[in-house]
């Protein structure tokens, strides 16, 4: 059985996070009562780590949509977007995101991270060179590793650090992609997205921006850092999610590069994966139309982020470089922050724990991630809870 | 700097050993006592215990000083200071 032996590291990793009372990795929601609140062990519990920006996951007119949906079109396709399932809804939604990230095309794919691993998968084999931010997320290290490309890291954010390795792969940099995030989750800061495009266009290379984060939370009209950097119409591709502001579940990938409509018939992830359900396409349809009508939301977002940022700092806080709707307390020792997580929760707010070595610095962080739907009340309680700690 | 072709194996280890023990000088953590005189047959995995954190870290470190890009594939088959040392000759040759 030393197949299994493996698990061992795992065991002792479990018993050491459950040690300290509720295991983070485990927590259940036994209801959940609206986009910021929730039920945990009995409690009334403020949803302070959902990654819910927009707060539009209990929106009447999302909800709405997806049971008209349910009722009209079932509740699944039963089968990939190559075979039998291609609805008149995942057309729909490609297209409505071609037209907002203002690219000729755009392709579903059933998750996030499905949407890294299928566009990666599709853009690159082996001989070609991929530039990658070392804090990049976890899927897109999958999909460069599935490509079979080689795979250099740059330091994180760090423009001179991507200079050197563009100039170190010589020719090979116009068959080069560079792959970076608009707002990385953990710390939540923006990349420089502007100083990267200009490097790619003078080494001619390929660059791909991940803007999970970033839609509906950046850019005048929540295209994303890209959009606020104004170098939108110079990324060529952009990757997302439907499962943050857009409160469901899928991803994307939109390009200005028809080669774009080609991803189908190679993109392993995308062929091999049953297509979204009808429902899920329905609300995040409905989602991306509140997200371009109604401004007001990331107006909010923004009001809410900027006054937890602003008194976690006064009370002393340690926090990422910069205020964005992702938070991220930094605690040191990683005991401390298994107990301040605790602490939180049985206090009835719930964050997001995140532990080394997934990130940065070796250090760990009680991550916050607010929403446009969080009331003043309950950026208060927040606060007070935070404040809590330091007793 | 020579170039790194004209080096030996040895001394590129020798090299890569100092910027190791420069990275972690002020963060030697849980590394045993035992440990922390790094020599070329230090193993960065068992006896170091690097988290992949820190392995990112130094290995960016080292691409750097010797101007070698070495690909993350690469990285599964590095034990010790003399595998990344060869690694790194290698990659200079390329």
């Amino acid at each position: 059985m030393s197949l299994l032996a493996k698990f061992n590291a795992a065991e002792q990793l479990r018993s050491g996070l459950a040690g300290a009372g509720q295991d983070p990795t485990g927590v259940v929601f036994d209801a959940i009562r609206s986009a910021t609140e929730g039920v945990v062990e009995g409690r009334e519990t403020i949803l302070a780590g959902t990654n819910n920006y927009l707060g539009l996951t209990f929106d009447p007119e999302c909800v709405a949509a997806g049971i008209e949906a349910l009722e009209t079109q079932g509740t699944g396709t039963t089968g990939s977007r190559m075979a039998n399932g291609s609805y008149a809804g995942h057309l729909a939604l490609e297209a409505e995101l071609a037209d907002f990230f203002e690219c000729p095309g755009a392709l579903v794919f059933s998750t996030g991270y499905g949407a890294n691993l299928g566009t990666l998968a599709a853009l690159l084999e082996p001989g070609d060179a991929v530039l990658l931010d070392a804090d990049a997320h976890a899927s897109l290290y999958d999909g460069c590793r599935m490509s079979g490309a080689d795979v250099f890291r740059f330091k994180h954010n760090d423009v001179s650090s991507l200079e050197r390795r563009l100039k170190r792969l010589g020719e090979r940099a116009s068959r080069c992609l560079i792959v970076v995030e608009g707002m990385y989750s953990v710390l939540g800061d923006s990349a420089p997205l502007d100083e990267f495009v200009a490097l790619k266009e003078q080494y001619d290379a390929v660059i791909l921006v991940d803007e999970a984060h970033s839609v509906g939370v950046f850019g005048e009209h929540g295209r994303g850092v890209a959009e606020q950097q104004g170098v939108l119409d110079k990324v060529d591709f952009i990757v997302g999610t439907f499962s943050k502001s857009l409160g469901a579940m899928g991803g994307f990938c939109a390009s200005r590069h028809r080669a774009l409509g080609l991803f189908r018939y190679v993109s392993r992830p995308f062929i091999f994966t049953a297509s979204p359900s009808p429902s899920i396409i329905a609300t995040t349809r409905m989602a991306l139309k509140q997200l371009r009508s109604r401004p007001e939301l990331r107006a909010r977002l923004w009001q809410n982020a900027s006054r937890l940022y602003a008194s976690l700092q006064e009370n002393g806080f340690e926090l990422g470089p910069q205020v964005s709707p992702v938070i991220a307390v930094k605690i040191e020792q990683k005991e401390r922050a298994l107990a301040d997580w605790n602490r939180l929760l049985r206090g009835g707010i719930y964050v997001n724990l995140m532990l080394p070595p997934a990130t940065p610095g070796s250090a760990s962080f009680l991550r916050c991630s607010v929403s446009a739907a969080h009331t003043e009340e309950q950026i208060s309680t927040i606060i007070e809870a935070f404040a809590g700690l330091r007793d | 700097m020579e170039s790194v072709l004209q080096l030996s194996v040895k001394a590129v280890s020798e090299r890569l050993a100092q910027i190791l023990t420069d990275y972690l000088s002020n963060n030697w953590g849980r590394i045993p006592e035992k440990y922390r005189h790094i020599t070329p047959r230090t193993n960065m995995v068992t006896e170091l215990q690097l988290d992949s954190f820190q392995v990112m870290e130094f290995m960016l470190e080292v691409e750097d000083q010797f101007d070698v890009a070495i690909d993350l594939e690469s990285l599964s088959d590095i034990h010790t200071i003399t595998d990344l040392a060869s690694v790194v000759i290698a990659a200079h040759a390329d």
